[in-house]
């Protein structure tokens, strides 16, 4: 047990940090309800950012420290699937990587495009295809997502089938979700204390009342706990722990969705603070794979049979 | 990072497996119910306690030189998580192992170390901690109980309340007032239960036989040796105790556990077919899991010689969550245990209730947060 940053951990996590800085806070003037940069994502894919989970010495919990790192920009990257899912199937697959379920073609996918690698998740396996246009159908602009979607309107009959095992990659997803939850969670919960300990009412900053106090704290222990078992989670491989995570971290999205947007009162409701880039994506990851009872039974049968 | 324990950490995980299974009565589960402060606990602890001592299982991760085996933090951890699955067979003397050692080690003077470590080491010593006071539980520096110094003795007098072990504790670890000044004129004096002018009152209570007590001081008189740390330094030293304390007790290892408990009921009467059922239990599942690794992460901290800081309030939090959890799923779905329909779930239930309330209130640490981790500007006083 060694739960402390290894050498090359702190290091690749600094790399991140010095190459998001232009993107760690919004363009001025913008209130795009997402955010995304073709140039951020240039950067990261040129810097080996998304294959570190191949590398022998860093593996998938360096993977996940990535994932979690990158979740707390305001811009949405797609780094979770295509870092700790991409690697199982076919580490040479075009990004975005769009995981979707088998049958669940009513529900909007993220990053999905023209080009992106679609992978189809069923209980006999897994399948995978590049989108054509005929086969994405656009969501429209007045999406309330802080991703880019758009919708899956078929999977051709031809799409290529993979040698893994369609519960190794939910496993893989969850931990992916787990990891992207906790970075969004941490970057909202900063995002919040920062206003609240500047906002002044009554004469004093309102996070001088207690009634606000508590419920951030009891944020942070959540955001905490979906830290630690994303990364667990991943360096464990375990289904059970994957399961868990996934669990812990809709419940802890479920409940800081309307709190942070309460806090921030007024500005909470516009566009010109940029709270709703973390939590209006941690909605659309609330109702993935099923929402929290699915992930729950799945953690059930993983540790209990 | 790593998240698997080494085979040594395993190897001495099911070393201590082993020793309880094998030494432990055949109706353990039905005598260690009671509460680790109950007399009949307490009386088998004192024998069992010099029986781990024997076999450096007591204190295992203390320094060589005062009679442990000079194993880390993690192996500390093991040992809590071990012991407290079975019900805490070192009854109140786990808190020698928890605080009282290392803040003896830390801060008593060359006497007190050669008179009080050789007997905590042996497993032979039992404390009561005299903190709080019928106004001062959670503004624990308000506290009155007075010492005046006269001569080369403190003549003591107040009351102190809920206080664990007493009935039977052979020395208080009492904290006394010398001077107004609010925090700086807190003194701990280590002061004999059996001290004329001490009297201990037991209060009935939820969480089990024999475990809080009223004390009262009328004009106890303490010899100046007695006195641990210097005049005013109790508020330092307690606050590195308590951060040992905090984590002391893995209740989220017997909640889980208890909750594994749970589950093998349900399945044996068919209810864990139901999906209602298994959600819960999974939801219980990731509260337990989640206080683990918060306090891992802290343990590593310790093993790193970090300050441990606000974040232990974290993952206390985070474990009465789960001990509560835990508690409300067995009511829900196995109500018998509560009425005898299981011992082992019965123990968890009656123990659970203090997660949130002793040495330190769920919202204390709730307030430790905002200041310490999450750094909001302080509340008015």
């Amino acid at each position: 047990m060694h739960l402390a940053l290894n050498e090359d951990q702190t290091q690749i996590l600094d790399f991140i940090d010095s190459l998001t800085r232009p993107y760690a806070t919004v363009p001025l003037h913008d209130t795009s309800f997402a955010l995304t940069s073709d140039a951020l994502d240039a950067e990261l894919v040129e810097g080996g950012f998304l294959d570190v989970m191949a590398v022998e010495e860093l593996g998938p919990v360096t993977a996940a420290l990535v994932v979690e790192r990158l979740a707390r920009l305001p811009f949405a990257v797609e780094a979770a699937a295509s870092s700790l899912v991409r690697p199982l199937i076919d580490p040479a697959l075009p990004r975005p990587l769009c995981l979707v379920e088998e049958g669940q073609l009513r529900r909007p996918v993220r990053f999905l495009r023209p080009g992106a690698t679609v992978v189809v998740v069923s209980k006999s396996g897994v399948r995978s295809f590049t989108a054509g246009q005929a086969q994405v159908r656009a969501a429209g602009d007045e999406v309330l997502y802080a991703y880019p979607v758009a919708y899956l309107t078929e999977v051709p009959g031809d799409a290529r089938v993979h040698d893994v095992a369609a519960d190794e990659i939910l496993r893989a997803w969850r931990v992916a979700l787990a990891a992207e939850a906790a970075g969004l969670l941490g970057a909202a919960l900063q995002s919040v204390t920062t206003y609240v300990s500047e906002r002044q009412q009554f004469g004093r900053p309102i996070a001088t009342f207690q009634a606000i106090r508590h419920r951030l704290a009891e944020d942070q222990v959540a955001t905490n706990g979906v830290y630690w078992m994303a990364l667990r989670a991943a360096g464990s491989g375990d289904a059970g722990d994957a399961a868990l995570a996934a669990l812990h971290a809709q419940e802890a999205a479920k409940r800081v969705g309307y709190d942070y947007h309460q806090f921030l009162g007024a500005m909470g409701m516009t566009l010109e603070h940029p709270l709703h880039l973390w939590t209006y994506r941690l909605k659309f990851l609330t109702g993935e794979l099923g929402g929290r009872g699915e992930n729950a039974l799945a953690a059930a049968a993983a540790i209990w049979g | 990072m790593d998240f698997e324990w080494t085979e040594e950490q395993q190897a001495f995980r099911a070393k201590l497996h082993a020793f309880l299974e094998a030494e432990l009565p055949d109706d353990w589960e039905a005598f260690s119910k009671h509460g680790p402060a109950s007399p009949a606990l307490t009386e088998f602890a004192r024998h069992f306690c010099r029986k781990l001592a024997e076999n450096g299982m007591l204190f295992p991760h203390w320094p060589k030189e005062i009679g442990g085996e000079g194993l880390g933090p993690w192996e500390q951890q093991i040992l809590a998580e071990v012991m407290w699955e079975w019900g805490e067979p070192r009854g109140g003397q786990y808190m020698n192992v928890n605080w009282i050692g290392p803040t003896m080690v830390r801060y008593g003077t060359e006497a007190q170390k050669a008179k009080y470590l050789p007997q905590i080491a042996k497993g032979e010593m039992l404390w009561c901690q005299g903190f709080s006071e019928p106004n001062s539980g959670s503004d624990l520096a308000s506290l009155r109980t007075r010492a005046e110094l006269e001569g080369d003795a403190y003549r003591v007098n107040g009351q102190k309340i809920w206080t664990s072990y007493a009935g039977l504790a052979d020395t208080c670890f009492l904290l006394t007032r010398t001077s107004d000044d609010r925090k700086r004129g807190i003194t701990i004096l280590l002061v004999p239960m059996d001290t004329p002018g001490i009297t201990v009152r037991q209060i009935p209570s939820l969480i089990g036989e024999g475990d809080i007590h009223e004390v009262f001081f009328d004009d106890v008189i303490v010899p100046a040796t007695q006195r641990f740390g210097e005049e005013g330094q109790a508020w330092e030293i307690i606050s590195y105790s308590l951060q040992n304390e905090r984590l002391g007790i893995p209740r989220y290892h017997l909640a889980r556990k208890a909750l594994d408990r749970a589950v093998g009921i349900l399945k044996e009467s068919g209810d864990f077919a139901r999906e209602s059922v298994r959600i819960e239990a999974a939801r219980c599942a990731a509260l337990c899991e989640a206080a683990r690794t918060a306090i891992y992460a802290i343990v590593q901290k310790r093993v790193d010689g970090l300050p441990v800081g606000g974040e232990s309030s974290s993952a206390r939090f985070a474990t009465v969550q789960a001990e509560r959890a835990v508690s409300e799923f067995v009511v829900e779905y196995v109500p018998e245990a509560l009425a005898g329909g299981s011992d082992y779930l019965q123990m968890h239930h009656q123990r659970g209730i203090v997660a949130g309330i002793a040495s330190g209130a769920a919202e204390i640490q709730l307030n430790i947060i905002a200041g310490d981790v999450l750094q909001l500007p302080r509340e008015p006083r």
